[in-house]
């Protein structure tokens, strides 16, 4: 069975540590669920893309503000929803996760991530601001019902020459991958399309 | 295939001038753009309801009933009136009465309004908009077709052996469309009534507006009412209209670039893709609202959207000349073409008395009544 990792970095330079660490996550990720990267192995199974948000940050303004995702963005958005794994990183801004990646958030389906495991990740200036995973992050995914790994991966400027990223990278990626594994937590949402609420259901409701 | 224009009645600056026009003006404007659309071979002129600035339209009765005696054959209704904040028995009232005043030329839209606060000034509470829709209309309907009611819902008063009156125009209540964008819920209300089905079609893609009308057809054949193929479909649109299409561009930006609902946001050639929103030549609007048939099948009434966004009255009227000379004469010649034989046009009072007197008609028969 393939399984679907999708990335998601709101990383802002080019390159960026934040969308390099994504990278690593959903790499080490589809190792822990004994697959390669899409177009790898035979075998493969997990397949995995990176979405940096920078490209799509104009067509995000315009979701907001028309109520509809247009274009690439809709794949994106799709993507998403349908992925079986989601890893989120952000660089820290002013003590919390980047405006951008929050946007992008707030046009997805409400229910677009519940039940679904996710590895939250984020880059900073300075190890000061690794918690913001837990007071920023965490919340945000507990309002979405989404399943964050218990491990956060924070990687400061200096981690990218210390040891022990490499060991919480590992660490998130095998949390996620058992979690991924166990099978959809959630009952699928109904679609009120396929299958409308009959309308004395509606009307007796 | 009926023809026409919907207002949302936005009071806004025009922004070539910086000048707002008083509710005064916007109030005289709309009659007179509803008048043009008469005159210009339209079929139906609908009003929008608000109770916020910078809205004018709260009180579309009134203002479709000095529309209907200004008139003479043109058709009134709304888009839309709020069947969640206003009181059933009140649109029951209202709308038979315009619908004498009128001599019939009346239907109704209903939707449910967006906007959170105005649920609360009104007694109400959005998050209880489907509920609400679905209560007051199934009251609604009985009103207009029992001439005394007993009822008890959740979240109106009780009524006890209560006639509405005026009673409907010949015994026929207006016939209703229920507008919804998104909600599946509505779609399948239209069809259970076998009600029409509007989809404003202008703020979203194409897509959306194709899934809402194919689930409602599938519904309104399931309940009975026909085929798929013959439940009743309205669609929006918005249009700018020039002689040539760069000119429509020019025209139309700066009113794109700052109308309230997308100013700020995609470019208006990102959002003409994107959206069923054309500028162009009156030749270019044709192509496009033919395609519409693509996606929802053989429809029953196209409205356009042609006053908003601080458009100065003139030009409102001059898009309307345009519309009615240029455009709307060609595609009701090939929209009818293209409409199979049992697709039916959309009701009107006196299809809707002649088909009320068919019916009693053959059940008479049945019963041996001699005719």
């Amino acid at each position: 069975m393939t399984r679907r990792i999708i990335a998601v970095s709101s990383g802002m330079s080019e390159p960026s540590s934040t969308r390099l660490l994504a990278d690593r996550l959903a790499r080490e990720s589809a190792t822990a669920l004994g697959g390669a990267e899409l177009g790898g192995a035979e075998n493969s199974s997990a397949e995995t893309r990176t979405v940096e948000l920078r490209g799509h940050a104009h067509a995000i303004a315009d979701a907001m503000l028309t109520g509809f995702p247009s274009g690439a963005l809709r794949g994106v958005v799709d993507d998403v929803a349908a992925a079986d794994g989601l890893i989120l990183v952000t660089p820290t801004f002013t003590a919390s996760y980047s405006g951008l990646i929050k946007a992008f958030i707030d046009i997805l389906d409400p229910d677009a991530l519940q039940g679904k495991p996710v590895i939250l990740g984020a880059t900073g200036g300075t190890e000061r601001h690794s918690l913001m995973i837990d007071h920023a992050m965490r919340p945000l995914m507990a309002y979405l019902r989404a399943m964050p790994v218990p491990t956060g991966v924070y990687a400061a400027s200096t981690d990218w020459g210390a040891a022990g990223l490499d060991e919480r990278i590992g660490r998130a990626a095998a949390e996620l991958a058992a979690m991924v594994a166990g099978g959809p937590v959630q009952q699928p949402v109904r679609d009120g399309f396929a299958d409308p609420v009959p309308f004395e259901e509606l009307l007796n409701g | 295939m009926q023809f026409g224009i919907f207002t949302v009645g936005d009071v806004t600056a025009d922004p070539t001038t910086g000048r707002t026009p008083t509710e005064h003006e916007r109030i005289r404007a709309t009659v007179a753009i509803a008048k043009k659309a008469e005159e210009v071979g339209l079929d139906v002129f609908a009003t929008g309801e608000h109770h916020n600035p910078p809205f004018v339209p709260s009180s579309p009765t009134t203002t479709l009933a000095y529309i209907a005696a200004s008139t003479e054959r043109i058709m009134l209704s709304t888009s839309t009136t709020l069947i969640t904040t206003n009181d059933p028995v009140k649109i029951a009232e209202d709308y038979a009465t315009l619908q004498h005043l009128a001599g019939g030329r009346v239907d109704l839209m209903l939707g449910r309004g967006n906007q959170g606060m105005v649920y609360p000034w009104f007694g109400q509470d959005i998050r209880q908009g489907i509920p609400l829709a679905v209560e007051n209309y199934n009251l609604l309907h009985r009103l207009w077709r029992e001439d005394v009611v007993d009822w008890k819902g959740r979240f109106r008063t009780p009524l006890q052996g209560f006639t509405s009156t005026p009673r409907p125009l010949d015994g026929v209540p207006p016939f209703v469309w229920h507008g919804s964008i998104r909600s599946p819920e509505i779609a399948e209300q239209a069809a259970y009534y076998g009600d029409g089905f509007f989809h404003n079609h202008i703020f979203w893609p194409p897509e959306h507006t194709r899934r809402m009308v194919e689930l409602y057809r599938r519904r309104y054949e399931h309940y009975g009412h026909g085929a798929a193929d013959q439940a009743v479909v309205g669609l929006g649109g918005q249009v700018y209209m020039a002689k040539n299409s760069q000119d429509a561009v020019r025209e139309f930006r700066p009113y794109f670039d700052n109308a309230p609902v997308y100013g700020g946001g995609p470019s208006l050639e990102d959002f003409s893709e994107q959206t069923p929103l054309t500028g162009g030549s009156p030749q270019q609007v044709i192509d496009r609202t033919l395609g519409f048939r693509d996606y929802v099948g053989d429809y029953q009434r196209q409205m356009f959207l042609v006053d908003h966004a601080g458009l100065p009255l003139k030009t409102v009227l001059e898009q309307l000349d345009m519309l009615g000379e240029q455009v709307v004469p060609v595609l009701r010649k090939e929209f009818d073409a293209l409409r199979p034989a049992h697709v039916p046009e959309a009701p009107t009072h006196a299809s809707l008395v002649a088909a009320r007197d068919a019916a009693a008609g053959s059940a008479d028969q049945k019963a041996g009544v001699p005719a």
